[in-house]
């Protein structure tokens, strides 16, 4: 049978790429429905055009508008992340909303608790008091989760309420700020806020903020020396001849020198960078335009990423909750603890989310504090961001890159083209609908699947060939 | 002679696997054809794409001598093909009328083409499944629920949704994996009456006795190939096994008489209840030594189940202890039965033994991930883990494409190994296995009980549950009886017969 061979070649050829491939034809048809959907309200095809033009000029090409993207979409990641940690052990945290504002009116307490501390210590210990808020806040559903079986679903939908109410209720009373006549919290200290690139070079003339980065590049110099090391380790291994694991203990000598390769260059990164960085940074810095919100938040976005894809996919923690999301049944059996792992997998989610409202009002918010109206809606969106990337930390960086740019192209698309800019959500629905029924996408695109009879869940493999 | 269905020169490729290799295949009309082969021969394949769920590479299939292609089951049903699957495909809270109807509902009733939005013929389609199941003997009530039927009846109404889709050629995939004895030998009385009344059948399997208790054509495949059709009269047990595994088969345990040492596990007076608070256990006790096999024989649901749970930490215990070595481990978490020491063989492998959805890799360090070698510190070290898994793929005969392959898409009886592998090569003194070969094919239970007597043979304890008598009696060295959550006796293997057993299964105990 000619024709049977033949599909058989498609399949294998288009499988290689399915994990993009459905995504990426879910964005374009949400975008020619968006179209339509322009084209029957405005009576003009033009508009379509204009309209399009438009949010790709806002959201890329017009002034700062690329910055504004990558600042939308730095609370896009750390929620989309959040609700991945969630998804991955079997917990659908629709909480994160809720953690949100409780990060972020935890980060604004301690943000003018303690004036006069320097940044290396102010700015870390508000990003945690913004995480742990999160953290305890969600940590509540799981445990009722793990004790009493609530379904975490209809828990944290209705702790969010509680916590929206609760921070208009911190800011309007207690934390109100005594001075504004607008009703909001007093602005968090300058040592606590989260820098701005612009800002950059002053920061640095402070040797202790010069510190803190060296400390962070010491850091990331440890971890890649280390993963090379790794990779030449493994390569020599496998060459020769395959060892057993018993014998795996005998391999000393190498990894204590290893070790010290590692430290030595982070000492050397972290020494490099707190003599240089100050004066190169005076010398040339591409950040001039002072009105550039841009902000380092945009770094710890993807510091969080690639922190959650290393702790679920290379540590104990990972497998731990991977196994009680995927079968609980038998992450019982291999002996884990399914009550602490499922509080543990929705206090990191709620402190991913609590990260992100501490970065909002750290780095984002004009008055550097927390206003009444603090609306965001980030983080229903980001259920479906985390549900496009199909719960991998770096497809999150990619599509809340691409969600933030909509929501920030929606302006310029309006004052354009006249379209309301809530089309942008109505297109963001789209893509959610159609991914999450693929059928809808095969069908249009006349895309054959292979049937399966033992259903495996498609988030299970990813982690292997990382 | 008439050929209800005949499959020529099929051939289906799996990435990395050829599943199908030119097979042919012929099924007689009114004839009971029984497929046989391991776990992994390709009879699954071949049943999935008569059945119109996978399309072949290459070969044809004729139904009546008419060469069709079947895009879906949709079209194999139409052609007059039904199949019982392995795992049951029904919805147990509807009742068995609207699990067969389910569907169809809106289709026909009685063969005639009903409107897209008719009202459910619900009575009709009753008194049609009660004709069907009077008509082929096969006793289900339409009205039932299906979450309340035991295996056996769920099993029928599979047959009669086969039917009343008006099959003529019905597929059995494994049908006695999930019966015990009895129901089984009740199945082949009704597979008999139908091919009385002109069905054909092909009933896969991958037990001998079965074969000749109630085939009459027997083909049996290797590694993708036909290996061979035979009639029952001309083969033995040996000449099938042999031609299934592809060398001879001891069908025999050899085993060296015990040496029993010291007790590694002792359980005292144990009450567990079960989910429904009912006492699943009662008043058990008994010990296992290190160096001997202590079977416990009984018809499945008399507690087993509940025992094995409540030693490895799974359930709660009521009132009683249990003692490994010197460690009361009555009430405590799983991992630390696991670290005095345990292997469970879990009764269930899909729903305690492993994650389908991770790769064999990840599953073989299941319980061990968590240690030196397999971590440092809370990192996992996932070359360590390949390599491991290598080793155990090679040692083991795990058959899989690579050690990242899903564990979920390997047959049953390399699922199985995955667990054996697991369990058995960590360093344990007690060696918990419930039902561990259920389901599998010859060559895997021949290697699992090797397995199982190896450890004994380096001096684990072995608490062995088996609804299989022949299990129990070719494996243990003392044999306890559980009936109705007690142990009624324990007896010496040795002198042990199988009537003696039987009677203990049933609650009789015999006077002394």
């Amino acid at each position: 049978m000619k024709t049977a061979s033949g599909t058989n070649r498609v399949r294998l050829n288009w499988s290689f790429l399915s994990p993009l491939l459905l995504p990426f034809l879910a964005l374009v048809t949400a975008l020619l429905v968006g179209a339509l959907v322009i084209w029957v309200t405005s009576g003009n095809l033009l508009t379509v055009f204009d309209a399009y033009v438009g949010l790709v000029r806002g959201a890329l090409f017009k002034e700062r508008g690329l910055s504004e993207s990558f600042i939308a979409a730095v609370p896009y990641v750390f929620l989309s992340l959040a609700v991945a940690v969630g998804f991955k052990a079997g917990l659908f945290n629709i909480g994160v909303e809720g953690q949100f504002y409780i990060g972020a009116i935890s980060a604004v307490w301690m943000g003018q608790l303690l004036p006069g501390l320097p940044a290396i210590i102010h700015l870390p210990l508000t990003l945690l008091a913004g995480a742990a808020g999160g953290a305890v806040w969600a940590a509540i559903p799981g445990y009722l989760k793990a004790r009493t079986g609530a379904h975490e679903v209809i828990t944290t939908i209705m702790l969010n309420y509680v916590s929206f109410r609760f921070t208009e209720l911190m800011v309007s009373g207690p934390l109100k700020d005594p001075v504004s006549t607008a009703v909001q919290t007093a602005p968090v200290a300058h040592a606590a806020e989260v820098w701005l690139f612009y800002d950059i070079p002053a920061r640095l003339q402070d040797p202790l903020n010069a510190l803190a980065v060296a400390l962070c590049a010491a850091f990331i110099g440890f971890v890649v020396a280390r993963a090379l090391r790794r990779r030449r380790e493994r390569k020599a291994r496998n060459a020769p001849m395959v060892l057993t694991v018993g014998r795996a203990n005998t391999r000393r000598a190498p990894t204590v020198f290893g070790r010290h390769s590692s430290l030595s260059a982070a000492l050397i990164t972290g020494i490099l960078t707190f003599i240089f960085l100050p004066l190169l940074t005076r010398l040339w810095w591409p950040f001039t335009d002072r009105y550039d919100r841009l902000h380092i938040g945009v770094l710890f976005a993807v510091a969080a990423a690639i922190g959650v894809w290393w702790l679920l996919w290379k540590t104990t923690i990972g497998f731990e909750l991977r196994t009680v999301g995927a079968n609980a049944n038998a992450a019982r059996y291999a002996g884990m603890n399914i009550t602490r792992n499922i509080v543990l997998a929705m206090a990191i989610s709620g402190g991913l989310a609590g990260i992100a409202g501490t970065i909002e009002v750290l780095g984002v918010s004009i008055c550097r504090c927390l206003p009444l109206f603090f609306s965001s809606g980030y983080g229903f969106d980001s259920i479906a961001i985390s549900l496009l990337a199909n719960n991998n930390p770096f497809g999150i960086l990619g599509v809340s890159f691409l969600f933030g740019a909509m929501r920030n192209g929606a302006d310029l698309m309006e004052l354009s083209s006249g379209v309301s800019k809530y089309i942008i959500s109505l297109i963001q629905a789209l893509i959610l609908l159609f991914v999450s029924a693929p059928p809808i996408i095969r069908w249009l695109f006349r895309i054959r699947s292979e049937r399966k009879l033992i259903d495996v869940s498609v988030t299970g493999g990813w982690g292997g060939k990382a | 002679m008439e050929l209800a269905l005949q499959a020529k020169g099929i051939t289906k490729r799996f990435p990395g696997v050829l599943a199908n290799d030119h097979v042919n295949f012929g099924l007689v009309q009114g004839e009971i054809h029984a497929l046989l082969g391991e776990n992994g021969a390709g009879k699954s394949t071949l049943m999935n794409i008569l059945y119109g769920l996978y399309q072949p590479d290459e070969g044809q299939i004729f139904v009546d001598g008419v060469e069709l292609q079947f895009a879906s089951p949709h079209d194999a049903i139409k052609h007059g093909i039904g199949m019982v699957h392995q795992h049951f495909m029904l919805v147990p809270p509807l009742t068995v009328t609207e699990n067969i109807i389910l569907g169809q509902e809106s289709t026909s009733i009685n063969g005639r083409p009903a409107s897209q939005l008719s009202i459910l013929q619900r009575r009709k389609a009753a008194q049609r499944i009660r004709d069907l199941s009077h008509q082929y003997k096969l006793d289900v009530d339409p009205e039932a629920y299906v979450r309340d039927l035991p295996v056996g009846a769920q099993q029928r109404v599979e047959i009669v949704k086969a039917l009343y889709r008006s099959a003529d050629l019905l597929i059995l995939d494994e049908p006695t994996a999930v019966l015990t004895p009895q129901e089984a030998d009740d199945l082949f009385i009704i597979m008999r009456g139908l091919a009385k009344q002109g069905k054909s059948i092909v009933f896969i399997t991958h037990k001998l006795r079965e074969v000749f208790a109630v085939a009459d054509t027997i083909s049996v495949m290797r590694a993708g190939k036909m290996v061979g059709t035979v009639s029952p009269a001309e083969a033995t047990s040996e000449s099938l096994a042999a031609l299934m595994v592809g060398r001879e088969v001891i069908l025999q345990v050899d085993k060296t008489a015990a040496h029993p040492g010291q007790p590694i596990l002792t359980v005292t007076s144990l009450h567990v209840r079960d989910d429904r608070q009912h006492m699943a256990v009662n008043d058990v006790s008994f010990d296992v030594r290190s160096g001997e096999i202590l079977g416990i024989a009984g018809v499945q649901g008399n507690g087993q189940s509940e025992l094995t749970e409540a030693l490895t930490g799974l359930r709660h215990v009521h009132s009683g202890k249990v003692a490994i070595l010197d460690t009361d481990t009555t009430h405590v978490m799983p991992r630390e039965i696991i670290e005095v020491g345990v292997a469970h063989i879990p009764e269930d492998r899909q729903k305690h033994g492993l994650v389908l959805s991770f790769p064999v890799r990840d599953n073989l360090a299941l319980c061990t991930y968590y240690r030196s070698p397999f971590a440092q510190g809370i990192e996992v070290k996932y070359p360590v883990l390949e390599r491991n898994a290598e080793e155990l793929i090679n040692t083991f005969d795990i058959r899989t494409p690579s050690a990242e392959t899903p564990v979920g898409s390997l047959s049953g009886g390399n699922q199985q190994k995955v667990i054996v592998a697991r369990e058995l090569t960590r360093a344990v003194k007690l060696v918990i296995a419930n039902q561990p070969t259920r389901g599998l094919d010859v060559g895997s239970i021949e290697f699992i009980h090797k397995r199982i007597v190896q450890a004994r043979e380096r001096g684990a304890a072995v608490l062995l549950i088996s609804a299989e008598l022949d299990e129990i009696m070719s494996l243990s060295d003392r044999i306890a009886v559980m009936y109705k959550g007690s142990i009624l006796d324990i007896v010496d293997a040795r002198t042990a017969t199988r009537e003696q057993l039987g009677l203990l299964m049933a609650g009789v105990k015999a006077q002394k």
